[in-house]
């Protein structure tokens, strides 16, 4: 049992998960085109945050922590994720 | 690429969703997916640099993983591992001990301890992302940056004189030499052949793996976030780091670049070479193809060809 003094000096590693809101950083933000979609994954593979999710038979960009670096948009060789202002499209959140 | 993606989807994310890395940055994508395959039967270690600078090894008595996270010193990262994993041996119990460590702590500052590790064949998954420098203490030059780059610790002047006048270290090769059971390089810009090549080193329980991954740094190097993957790509399409492994001292190429591109190409994405003229990109030109050649004659047999 650790005495409460003992705790002032030694605490335990880890009281929950360091995250910090990496979603406010993004200027443009991915649309994601879903009939353009060719549900090849490449955006998938390709975000470094992993915002793409995988659904059944399709992917969806969760924006929440999305830095909107544009890889995707880059990558998708179907031209189906385009790089909008944040906040003028209807799909996004914020 | 169906299977890679079918693992990655189906895996937990055990990494914090929010650290810091730069917009784009591939050292981010490259934990993630690294750490998606090995599991959550893992232990890790990140030795200062890029990664334990944005927050995965944690701050402020929050954790940046879902795992155990070791934030070592820059130079006993492979030995203090050894030493856990003697721990976890003496306990009975099977696990992932792995360090993914950047260049500075691997190939500069942190190779005594690495050679020392794979002398005595410490069963540890060794990743070393390497972005050519010591990125997140300013850009100074480490012995993986490539001959002409400019760093901050060897600068350019304004009559374009100056960079680093050495070549890159040829890493990955000295880690295969000291006959480890498996080395390989891999790159973000693959991904399906970096989740093979780490799925592999977890099957090694005699030994040493090590995984090199070249990792173009974009605020370093001066490369526009969404061209991330695509200079990655570009790096191993021109057969400046080509993407091989080392099984048991055999030598076989993943991804053969039958039609290489000029190095060139490579080059004109990056700011840190745009003071270079034509003679030093000659040079480099003849450094890469003098190395191909010669792993080409090491390799035991040709790899896939280049499906991207």
């Amino acid at each position: 049992m650790m005495e409460s003094k003992e705790k002032e000096y030694i605490t335990s590693v880890g009281e929950g998960i360091y995250s910090i809101n990496t979603g406010d950083w993004r200027i443009n933000e991915p649309v994601l085109d879903q009939e353009k979609c060719k549900k090849c994954g490449l955006c998938f593979l390709y975000c470094p945050v992993f915002c793409i999710e995988k659904k059944d038979d399709y992917y969806e960009i969760n924006y929440d922590y999305c830095k909107g670096c544009g890889i995707c948009a880059r990558e998708c060789k179907s031209g189906a994720i385009k790089m909008v202002e944040k906040g003028s499209s209807s799909y996004a959140k914020n | 690429m169906r299977e890679t993606i079918e693992t990655l989807s189906n895996n937990k994310e055990l990494i914090s969703p929010g650290i810091s890395a730069c917009v784009g940055c591939n050292v981010e994508l490259t934990l993630r997916t690294v750490m998606r395959v090995l599991g959550p039967n893992t232990i890790i270690a990140i030795p200062p640099g890029c990664m334990g600078g944005v927050g995965v090894v944690g701050w402020n008595k929050k954790s940046g993983a879902n795992v155990p996270v070791f934030f070592p010193l820059l130079d006993n990262t492979a030995s203090m591992l050894a030493g856990i994993k003697a721990y976890y041996k003496k306990i009975g119990r099977d696990i992932n001990v792995v360090a993914f460590a950047g260049d500075g702590a691997s190939v500069d500052c942190g190779f005594q301890s690495l050679s020392g590790a794979a002398e005595r064949n410490d069963n540890i998954i060794y990743i070393c992302y390497d972005n050519e420098g010591y990125m997140n203490t300013g850009y100074q030059r480490s012995a993986s940056t490539t001959r002409g780059a400019w760093t901050s610790t060897t600068p350019v002047s304004k009559e374009k004189v100056g960079g680093k006048k050495q070549h890159k270290k040829d890493f990955p090769m000295i880690m295969a030499m000291h006959d480890i059971p498996y080395m390989a390089t891999a790159s973000p810009a693959y991904i399906p052949d970096l989740v093979n090549k780490v799925k592999k080193a977890m099957e090694v329980k005699e030994g040493l793996a090590y995984i090199h991954v070249l990792n173009p740094c974009l605020t370093g190097w001066g490369i526009k976030p969404n061209e991330s993957i695509e200079v990655s790509r570009l790096s191993v399409q021109t057969r400046f780091f080509p993407l091989y492994e080392v099984v048991n001292g055999d030598f076989k190429l993943t991804v053969d670049i039958k039609k290489p591109k000029p190095v060139e190409q490579y080059i004109n994405k990056i700011k840190k070479f745009s003071h270079l003229s034509k003679d030093d990109i000659e040079e480099i030109q003849n450094y890469v193809d003098k190395k191909w050649n010669k792993l080409k004659m090491s390799c035991v047999e040709g790899g896939r060809n280049d499906e991207q």
